[in-house]
Formats: structure tokens, C-alpha cells, sequence
């Protein structure tokens, strides 16, 4: 037992030794805390927002956003491009300066290839390319794209990771393939965690699941260097980790940082905090189908429903940072309409539509959620703010939590009379927003169909998902909304906050919905 | 029965018993109310009936469940484990890449408690109902009370943020690269390819986690060593041991710990059993990658093979933590073997 003790005391000594001395290193490293929501990089599989992070920075796409919006669309790998008069062909012109990690040159193959890859895969991401009828290289570096429809979000599609461009020599000689069938032939999915072929500033060096991610510095990166050597990024899926490894100095980022922290982060000189509205929408679904919805069906209720909510107190519930928008379309995207416009609450206004409804003394209804924490927001306390909102209109909601797989399978199939959901865009496009009408994704979970929709909105949304003139589309989008203030199975809760924390000797830190943080951007 | 006959029939044995769970998850795993599909696809692809259909196809989902059943179970004999949906990484390869840095820790942990619990249980029978006995009690209570969750905050606020002594979350500081693999145990690894550096860090890093986790299992054996130790001391033969004018020490140690160890052998191999698969909460505040959070994840995600393979590690480590503890009962009860 006795030596037993001794060895235990020489080993902590050693282990001390080894820890104080592993300060020195020559080469300049960023270390980012984030919680792992991707299972592997291949970069035309890809979903996930923790992906995006890296995405963004070793591969490129044809167009791009600014740094710190998706306001507008920037050149990227397509110097310049041209639209046909009817909306759809788009031809690009790539940059002649633009080559891979292994010095080969761009080419407009490698577009094509990339495109055709990412559709059929069949993937995550593949709905994008859904309207995309043909991808063509008539020249070294023309690219041509023909939709089967105008699609006035498409450039913002082609902003998505999943556009990116790889070297399709490289990625063919590992088992990569753009063919029809590449959802079985494709067998490059693995290669990708461990190598990269893109032409981004930086290279995937190695992947270690639930570990960490390790990039390495691109030696042929056309544009212009960034100041750090290395790129690790850390699994930590606890907040609370991260935040501790950022105060210690160990992370120079830690990206889940929760609403809850900031205070204690704030007093610290040594980091600084970075808090915004996310995009994520936290809404209530009110089906129509009356045989599931019940009274949640008749539109009188679910506008006394968008009356009855005190959204000042439910806006408390996302934390700082949080923003309520007027109606389905989030704070942030052209056309929303602002903040100011949105419904007030109106507890006499609802009350009288009650009664217009039928139902003067109020009626009971299930509320049913997926019982989890979203982005620092606790879908069971939303759900106990709306129970309480509405008892004082006279309607009696019960709580009916549930695991979250279970009731997104129940949500996703329609069978929610009443339910608390959210909704994250897929693009950065308004037209995203349309799934909300009938038809749309979200539309049907709420069996609301061309069948039983109202002449107005079917116009209005057939008419915005052609258009293309901005000035326009913005009109439609403000017709839209308004309707979607009156008449329609959704009320819009809020946008909870996000937020990040890092060193404070860290220069060039910007955000943008799409990939949050450009890391090659980043220097002490 | 000869010793290695009896072990051999105890080894045959887990075979149909590993089967049954493998049968008893897979009804579990089916009989959930949702959808792998659901739960494997993003939004939108998921309201694309080309890409489900393509991914039922890709995972077998699409046959009835008799036949995903059989079709495993035979892939399983010719030892494929099948491909994780989450990860699209072979499950065999997942276990062993993420099982290495559980037993590491789970390791650390139960010497961790060996260390505290046996000596602590000791001290607290000799001097029964002294201050030191109060002093462990209260030691042991605190070990098996306090919420892990808890525990490794604090103990991270105050040794790795406040008075920077020992490092935080991870297995290696960011900088330092891992020992090439050899066992996945960094320590071994580090130690085999003689990278001192490194193997200081490792064993740094282990000492935090190791502490949280093993501390439930101290208290507990600080409490059935101090019980065992108040039966055995209590005996004639330990009357008789000191009535010969043994010195107090052998009394104890000799005469007494050794006819108390059965029971908390019996805690050890059970404690231990239980390190290895259920340091979730561990796992996930120090960033720990292994088995217990791939459980986890694999659970959340419906990912069928993933926690097939994961229930039957399970199933196997108990298998055998049972079957060291019976081979030890035998090494140190001399009746057993009558």
C-alpha cells in the first residue's frame, strides 16, 4: 500500500512538471470551444452550423455574403455573372487567379462536378439544388446554370457550404462521384474528414470525432494569407466548459456561450462579448384540420390567440439579444416588416373573438412541445408563458412536453393541434419564409393547403416565388406578412439571442447568420 | 470443476446472453414512437420523399423488422457490427476509437476510489465513533451525494480557473499532439513511444475527471469497507489474533482487511462496471470523448447500429467485471474452492 502512495506522489509531481512547462510554441495557434453538432466534412454533405465554421474557410463558393451580414451578394469564386431576361439561366465567369490547396487551377469542371455531386448525393443539403436542370461547362471558365423556374433566391442558395467547390480530380480519384447513382457509388464520404480539396485559406489537417477539428494554414491560397498557422477547434459540449476554458485562456472563442452567462462575463476585462438575435423563429402552430387542431382550427381563435400573448414577457424568456418580429418572417431578412409593426396585445380584442368564435367561456386545449434547450432557450418555460398568457383570455392549455424526437415526428407529420416550434433558415433568402404558406414545408405540418387557403395569400405566394425585382418582392413580402398578421395557423413568438465570447486581444471578430464567425479573418 | 473449466463455462455462457440483449434493444430501439429518418435528416430533406426513400433503402429501414433483426444478427457473426447512421463510420470502429479513453478513465477512477475508500473505510472502523470516523463518514457521505454535475464544476472553478494547478477539459492540452495510437490509452501510448511531455499532460489532465468520477465509488466503498471491517473485527479470531500478541498492524491488515475484502471486491467490480458505462455527465463536462457520450449521442439520434453496439459492450463489460470479481472471490475465500 505504502508504495502504492509513493508512486501516486511521483507521478502528480511529474504530471505538474509537464504542465507548467507547455507554454512555449513558435508557431500561432487559434483554439475555438464549440459544441460539436457535425459528424464528418464532407463538405457537399453539409448541414450543420457548427460545420459552416469550418466550411467557410476551406472551401469557396461561387458567390459570397459580407463578413458581417447577408445583405447583399458578393463575387467570390465567379468574378462577375449575368441573369436571362426570363429568370433562368445564370452564366458565371470564374476568376482566372483561383487554385486548389495542391496547386492545381480552377476550372469550370470542378463547378460542375461539385454541383452535380451535392444534388445527387441526395443529402441534407440536396433540396437546394432542387430546381437547378443542368449545370454546363462551356468553357474553362464559363459556368452555366439553368433552372427548371425562376427562383429569386437561388445566388443566396449558392452561398450554402453545400455549393462549395472541390478539386474534382482529387476528389474522383478517392471514390468521389457526381453521377446520378452517387448516392450509393460515392465513396469519398470518409476521405473528406481527413483531407480537404478546396481552394479556401486553409486545409482540413485531421478530424477526430467528438475531439477536435485541426486546420492547417493553405501554402497556395490565392488570396491573401491569414495570420494564423493553425485552426483548432475543440469539442466542448457543455457551455459551462467553454466558458471556463475562455476565462483560463485555454480557448481563444467559445462559441455556445448561454444568455444566463453573460453578467459574470461582462466585469472581465480580459474578453469581450459579442451578443445579437439569432435567426432562429420560436413559433405556436395552430392546426387547421379541425379534427386535430379542434378550435385551434377557426381563425377567429387563433387571432385572439396572436392578441393574447404578452410578447414584451415572452421576449424575456430568450435573453439578451432577443427581438420579436411582426409576423413569420424573422428580424433581419429584406422585407420583414419592422419590430413596430407587429400585433399588440389586446386582451379585450381577444376576448370579443372568442365569443365571435363560439366560445365566450374559453375551452381547453393540449399545448405540445419538444420538451429541450434550444440555443439558451427553454422550450418549458415558453410553454408555461403561453399557458398563462392565454388562461387570461379564458383559455385553459395543458402541457403535454415531449422527447424531442417523438414530437418532431408528430410535427413533422401534421398530427400537432397545438404546438411550440421553432424554425431555422436553410438559406439566406426571404423566400425561405414562403414555407410558412400554404403548401410549404411548415404550411403542411399545419394542414394548411391550397385546398382550404383563401384565394389572397395563394396569389400572393405564387406571385412572390417568381419575382425578382427586390423592390417588388419587398411589397409582396409586406402584403404577405400583414395577412399573416390577420388570418393564418401561426403566431411568431420571438428570436432569442445568440452569443459568443472571446479574448479580447482577438482583432477582426464579425458575425453573420450564415457561417457565424469568419476565423481566417481573425488575429491578435 | 477444475478452476479454468468453470470460467470457460462462465465465458460460453455470456454468448446467449448477449444475444438476448441484443434482441431485447433491438425490440426497445423499434418500439419507439419516432423515426430514424426523423431524427438523421434535416428539415427539409425530411419533407422530400426522394431523399427518405433513399436513406430507408441505404439503412435497411425499409424491410419489416424480422428481417433487419436477422439481417444483423448474421452480419454480426461474420463480426460486422454494421455503420453508425450518425457518424457513417463503421460501429466497431466507433467502440474501439471512443471505449479506450472511457477505460482510462474509468480506470483512474476506480484506483481514485480504491485509494480513498479502502484506507478511509479502514481508518473509520479502527476508530470507530473518534472525531476521524466523523471526519470520513462525512467524506463518504459527500462522495456519494453530491451531484457530479456539481462536483466537476467546482472542482474545474476552483483548481483549473482559480488556482491554475491542474488542467481543464480534454484529454491533452490543444496544443499537444496525441502519442500514436497503439492502445488509445494516452498514458500507455505516451509512455510506450516515450513522449515524457506528453504523458505528463495526460496523467494531469486524468487527475480532475478521475477524482469527480471515482468519487461516488469512494464513498461508497469508504461505507461497505468500514461495515465489513466492524463485522470481521468483531470476531473471534481477531480476539485470538491479539490475545497471541500479534502486532496491532498485522491484526488489522493481516487478520482483519483481508476477510473484510469480499464484500468490497464485490462493490469494486461492480463500481467499475458502472464507470465504464454510464460517465455521460463526466464525459460531457470535460470534454471527454468517449463511450458513455457516444451512447448518449447515439441514443438522441435513433442511430439503431450505434446503440446496438454500444448495449452489447455494455452487456460484455459486465459479463466479464462479474466473472474478475468471481475469479478474485476464489483467490481470496480458500472456501470456495472446496
Amino acid at each position: 500500500m505504502r508504495r502504492l502512495y509513493g508512486l501516486l506522489v511521483v507521478v502528480s509531481l511529474l504530471s505538474l512538471l509537464a504542465f507548467g512547462g507547455a507554454a512555449a510554441q513558435e508557431e500561432k495557434v487559434l483554439v475555438v470551444g464549440l459544441s460539436e453538432d457535425y459528424n464528418g466534412l464532407d463538405v457537399h454533405r453539409a448541414y450543420e452550423p457548427g460545420g459552416s465554421l469550418i466550411h467557410k474557410i476551406v472551401y469557396d463558393t461561387l458567390v459570397t455574403f459580407p463578413t458581417d451580414s447577408v445583405s447583399e451578394i458578393l463575387p467570390n469564386l465567379a468574378e462577375s455573372w449575368t441573369i436571362s431576361d426570363d429568370g433562368l439561366v445564370y452564366t458565371f465567369t470564374l476568376r482566372g487567379d483561383v487554385v486548389f490547396s495542391n496547386g492545381d487551377p480552377l476550372t469550370a469542371e470542378d463547378v460542375v462536378f461539385s454541383f452535380n455531386r451535392m444534388k445527387n448525393l441526395k443529402d441534407n443539403p440536396a433540396f437546394l439544388a432542387d430546381g437547378i436542370v443542368s449545370v454546363e461547362a462551356p468553357d474553362e471558365r464559363t459556368v452555366v446554370l439553368t433552372l427548371a423556374a425562376p427562383d429569386p433566391a437561388i445566388l443566396a442558395k449558392l452561398v450554402f457550404d453545400a455549393f462549395s467547390v472541390v478539386n474534382a480530380d482529387v476528389v474522383r480519384a478517392q471514390g468521389g462521384t457526381d453521377a446520378e447513382n452517387a448516392s450509393e457509388a460515392d465513396t469519398a464520404e470518409l476521405w473528406f474528414n481527413d483531407n480537404s480539396a478546396g481552394t479556401g485559406p486553409y486545409m482540413v489537417d485531421f478530424y477526430e470525432p467528438t475531439v477536435q477539428t485541426v486546420l492547417v494554414r493553405n501554402p497556395n491560397y490565392w488570396g491573401e494569407a491569414p495570420y494564423f498557422d493553425r485552426i483548432i477547434i475543440r469539442n466542448m459540449p457543455e457551455a459551462a466548459t467553454q466558458k471556463l476554458a475562455l476565462e483560463a485562456g485555454d480557448i481563444h472563442i467559445a462559441m455556445d456561450i448561454t444568455a444566463d452567462q453573460l453578467p459574470s462575463l461582462e466585469g472581465n476585462p480580459n474578453i469581450s462579448v459579442y451578443s445579437t438575435q439569432s435567426d432562429t423563429l420560436i413559433f405556436l402552430l395552430m392546426n387547421q384540420d379541425p379534427e386535430i387542431g379542434g378550435p385551434m382550427s377557426d381563425p377567429k381563435v387563433q387571432l385572439a390567440v396572436r392578441y393574447a400573448l404578452d410578447y414584451e414577457g415572452l421576449k424575456l424568456l430568450g435573453g439578451a439579444g432577443t427581438n420579436t418580429p411582426a409576423a413569420m418572417v424573422p428580424l433581419g431578412f429584406a422585407g420583414a416588416l419592422d419590430a413596430s409593426e407587429a400585433l399588440p396585445r389586446d386582451l379585450e380584442m381577444a376576448r370579443s373573438l372568442l365569443t365571435e368564435a363560439g366560445y365566450p367561456d374559453g375551452f381547453t386545449v393540449d399545448l405540445r412541445y419538444p420538451d429541450f434547450t434550444y440555443i439558451g432557450t427553454q422550450f418549458s418555460l415558453v410553454a408555461q408563458k403561453v399557458q398563462a398568457d392565454l388562461a387570461e383570455v379564458g383559455i385553459t392549455v395543458n402541457l403535454v412536453p415531449e422527447e424531442l424526437q417523438v414530437s418532431l415526428e408528430a410535427y413533422r407529420g401534421g398530427r400537432h393541434g397545438f404546438g411550440l416550434w421553432l424554425w431555422n433558415p436553410d438559406y439566406y433568402d426571404t423566400l425561405d419564409y414562403v414555407e410558412f404558406l400554404p403548401g410549404g414545408v411548415v404550411g403542411k405540418r399545419a394542414n394548411w393547403t391550397d385546398e382550404n387557403a383563401d384565394a389572397t395569400i395563394l396569389e400572393l405566394r405564387d406571385k412572390v416565388k417568381v419575382e425578382t425585382d427586390p423592390e417588388v418582392r419587398n411589397q409582396l413580402f409586406r402584403e404577405i406578412q400583414l395577412y399573416e398578421q390577420q388570418s393564418g395557423p401561426f403566431a411568431p413568438l420571438f428570436q432569442p439571442g445568440v452569443h459568443f465570447a472571446y479574448n479580447a486581444t482577438l482583432k477582426g471578430f464579425n458575425y453573420n447568420g450564415q457561417w457565424r464567425v469568419d476565423l481566417s479573418l481573425l488575429s491578435f | 470443476m477444475s478452476l479454468s473449466a468453470y470460467f470457460l463455462r462462465r465465458l460460453l455462457l455470456a454468448v446467449p446472453l448477449v444475444i438476448g440483449i441484443s434482441l431485447v434493444s433491438f425490440i426497445i430501439a423499434n418500439l419507439v414512437p419516432s423515426d430514424p429518418m426523423a431524427a438523421n435528416l434535416g428539415e427539409r430533406a425530411a419533407a422530400d420523399p426522394e431523399i427518405v426513400a433513399a436513406f430507408r433503402a441505404k439503412w435497411g429501414l425499409d424491410e419489416p423488422f424480422f428481417v433487419q433483426y436477422f439481417t444483423y444478427l448474421r452480419n454480426l457473426l461474420s463480426g460486422d457490427m454494421g455503420t453508425s447512421i450518425r457518424t457513417r463510420r463503421p460501429v466497431a470502429d466507433e467502440l474501439l476509437r471512443y471505449m479506450p479513453a472511457t477505460v482510462e478513465l474509468a480506470t483512474a477512477g476506480i484506483i481514485v476510489a480504491l485509494l480513498v475508500g479502502v484506507p478511509l473505510g479502514v481508518i473509520s472502523a479502527v476508530w470507530r465513533n473518534r472525531p476521524i470516523d466523523f471526519i470520513a463518514r462525512i467524506i463518504s457521505l459527500i462522495g456519494v451525494s453530491a451531484p457530479v454535475f456539481w462536483l466537476a464544476l467546482v472542482a474545474l472553478l476552483l483548481l483549473y480557473l482559480r488556482l491554475r494547478i491542474l488542467p481543464g477539459p480534454g484529454r491533452l492540452d490543444a496544443v499537444i499532439p496525441p502519442p500514436p495510437a497503439v492502445t488509445g490509452l494516452y498514458t500507455i501510448d505516451a509512455l510506450v513511444a516515450g513522449q515524457w511531455r506528453t504523458l505528463g499532460n495526460a496523467l494531469a489532465h486524468l487527475i480532475l475527471p478521475a477524482v469527480v468520477l471515482g468519487a461516488y465509488s469512494a464513498g461508497l466503498i469508504t461505507r461497505i469497507t468500514r461495515s465489513a471491517m466492524l463485522d470481521v473485527l468483531s470476531m473471534d479470531y481477531i480476539t485470538t489474533a491479539r490475545s497471541k500478541g500479534l502486532r496491532e498492524r498485522t491484526v488489522i491488515l493481516r487478520h482483519g482487511l483481508r476477510n473484510a475484502l469480499l464484500p468490497v471486491v464485490t462493490v469494486i467490480g461492480l463500481s467499475y462496471g458502472n464507470l465504464l458505462t454510464g460517465a455521460v455527465l463526466t464525459e460531457t463536462i470535460f470534454s471527454w470523448g468517449g463511450i458513455g457520450r457516444f451512447a448518449y449521442d447515439s441514443a438522441r439520434s435513433l442511430d439503431f447500429p450505434s446503440i446496438m453496439g454500444v448495449s452489447m459492450l455494455i452487456a460484455l463489460v459486465f459479463v466479464l467485471t462479474n466473472l474478475i470479481v468471481d475469479m478474485l472471490y476464489y483467490i481470496l475465500d480458500p472456501r470456495i474452492r472446496l
